[in-house]
């Protein structure tokens, strides 16, 4: 085994605690449910597909999940010195990096899987007509941009954790990170720029997430969140490495 | 076997290390003692890689941990002060979690465990999970932690710190049984119980190695009589050897 799987192994039994990982999956699916049926009422009439109001009702509640799920990957290692013997152990930060990230994102990718039983559960309720409009490609799609992002939030987490001790310190940083700020850009970029607003009616991140699911592939996007995603990884295992120079 | 050449570390302005150099031969239990503060647990940090000295270098069978940290960091095993551990882990399971971690191969996984469970008195406690552990217990599984790939250094902080008489005992026992594989470097204020078994004293004193006693050259009270005047005065007199 190399070390990504067996830290990926490890890090996996360990979510099996509700605490870490049962409580705030059940909450993250209690969300979507309720912002899915909100969505549905909202855009009754609408050309809006089931698989788009599911993408978007899922997108926002992203960040917070991932907030709570990556929030211990490193500070709980920090608090308790564990992080001492990883360090000091022959394997590379890269590794170690990459096999909490990928437990995280094993957690995030059931819990998105379980969320497409909101749609599942609700679409009987739904009128004939309705159903018919279902795809399960269009689901395919949105599924992998959810992903997409649910990678990225995962790991600026990861990244984020490494800075603190404490875990719901590491929590607010990574929703500070991944929630606040692309809300604090988009109204800025709203406030500084009026002639936008027709344009940037709904945030990138759901329009992304909207094009998706209605078949509008874009390279650049999937770029942008690999990239990015990439990015937050090397910044972690180079902090990490950094903490070599004063503990 | 383990050079450790002028090194010096400092955290801002406030210097922790100072010019440190030693060395440590196979075979050998080195003792680190000094006063609090007098920079033991930053030395072993730096040789057990988790910190980066300012200047000087450090080499353990000429590889050293700048140029080839993964090379380095196989050699050593390492104990930390608090001895953190998994405590949701059973022992077996956390030992097979570090030994895979090291990146043992599969086939000889099993072996190093029961190897290092016996070598450490943890065969009854070995399905126990971590956190319903005692502290004496808690410091064992972390020695064999540090034990369980056979390393060639050994670098443990403390060790025999919270322990009672009999663990203590059981403790210098398996350092001494340890000793015929790997050279090692413990810190710590037992004195009286490491002349025992160490076979040479580093005395520390505001980040300079301020004397070196080998236990052979000297009679056991002399030794004791040296070493607690040594510590005691905190910085130390000259250098001896």
């Amino acid at each position: 085994m190399t070390a990504i799987q067996v830290t990926w192994l490890r890090e996996v039994r360990a979510f099996r605690g509700a605490f870490s990982c049962g409580v705030p999956v059940a909450a993250f699916l209690a969300a979507c449910g309720w912002t899915f049926v909100m969505t549905l009422r909202r855009n009754e009439g609408s050309v809006l597909q089931i698989q788009s109001i599911w993408g978007l009702s899922i997108a926002p509640w992203l960040p917070l999940l991932s907030a709570v799920l990556t929030m211990r990957l490193f500070a709980e290692e920090r608090s308790t010195g564990m992080i001492d013997l990883l360090m000091s152990s022959p394997i590379r930060e890269r590794d170690l990096v990459i096999g909490k990230f990928l437990s995280a994102m094993t957690v995030m990718a059931v819990a998105l899987l379980l969320s497409l039983t909101v749609p599942v559960l609700i679409l009987p309720a739904l009128s004939a007509p309705v159903q018919g409009t279902v795809r399960a490609a269009g689901f395919v799609a949105t599924f992998l941009i959810l992903f997409l992002q649910a990678s990225t939030w995962c790991a600026a987490g990861t990244m984020i954790s490494v800075f603190f001790r404490n875990q719901a310190a590491a929590a607010v940083g990574s929703l500070v990170l991944c929630s606040g700020l692309p809300v604090v850009a988009y109204a800025a970029v709203l406030a500084w720029v009026p002639s936008v607003r027709t344009e940037m009616a709904w945030m990138p991140l759901l329009v992304h997430v909207y094009d998706f699911s209605t078949g509008l592939f874009s390279t650049a996007i999937l770029a942008l969140y690999v990239m990015t995603t990439v990015f937050f990884l090397f910044g972690c295992s180079k902090l990490l490495a950094c903490l070599r120079l004063r503990g | 076997m383990l050079e450790v050449d002028h090194i010096t570390f400092s955290y801002g302005r406030h210097t922790v290390l100072n010019d440190v150099t030693f060395d440590v031969a196979p075979g050998e239990i080195v003792a680190l003692t000094g006063a609090n503060g007098a920079g033991k647990t930053t030395l072993l940090r730096v040789l057990a890689c988790l910190l980066m000295q300012d200047s000087g270098s450090v080499r353990l069978d000429s590889v050293n941990p700048l140029l080839r940290p993964i090379k380095y960091r196989r050699g050593i095993g390492y104990l930390s002060e608090h001895c953190p551990l998994y405590s949701d882990m059973t022992v077996e399971a956390y030992l097979t979690y570090r030994v895979r971690l090291k990146g043992e191969r599969s086939m000889r996984v099993r072996k190093r465990v029961s190897e290092a469970l016996e070598m450490c008195g943890l065969d009854e406690v070995y399905k126990t999970r971590i956190r319903l552990l005692s502290h004496g217990y808690r410091k064992r599984v972390g020695l064999a932690d540090a034990l369980v790939q056979h390393p060639k250094l050994l670098l443990l902080d403390d060790p025999l710190a919270g322990l009672d008489v009999r663990q203590r005992k059981k403790t210098a026992a398996v350092l001494t049984a340890a000793s015929s594989r790997a050279a090692i470097i413990v810190s710590g204020h037992e004195i009286h119980e490491m002349l025992e078994w160490c076979t040479r004293f580093v005395v520390l004193g505001k980040g300079r190695v301020t004397a070196t006693y080998r236990t052979s050259d000297y009679s056991r009270e002399e030794l004791s009589r040296l070493l607690e005047q040594q510590v005691g005065s905190g910085a130390g007199g000259e250098v001896r050897s």
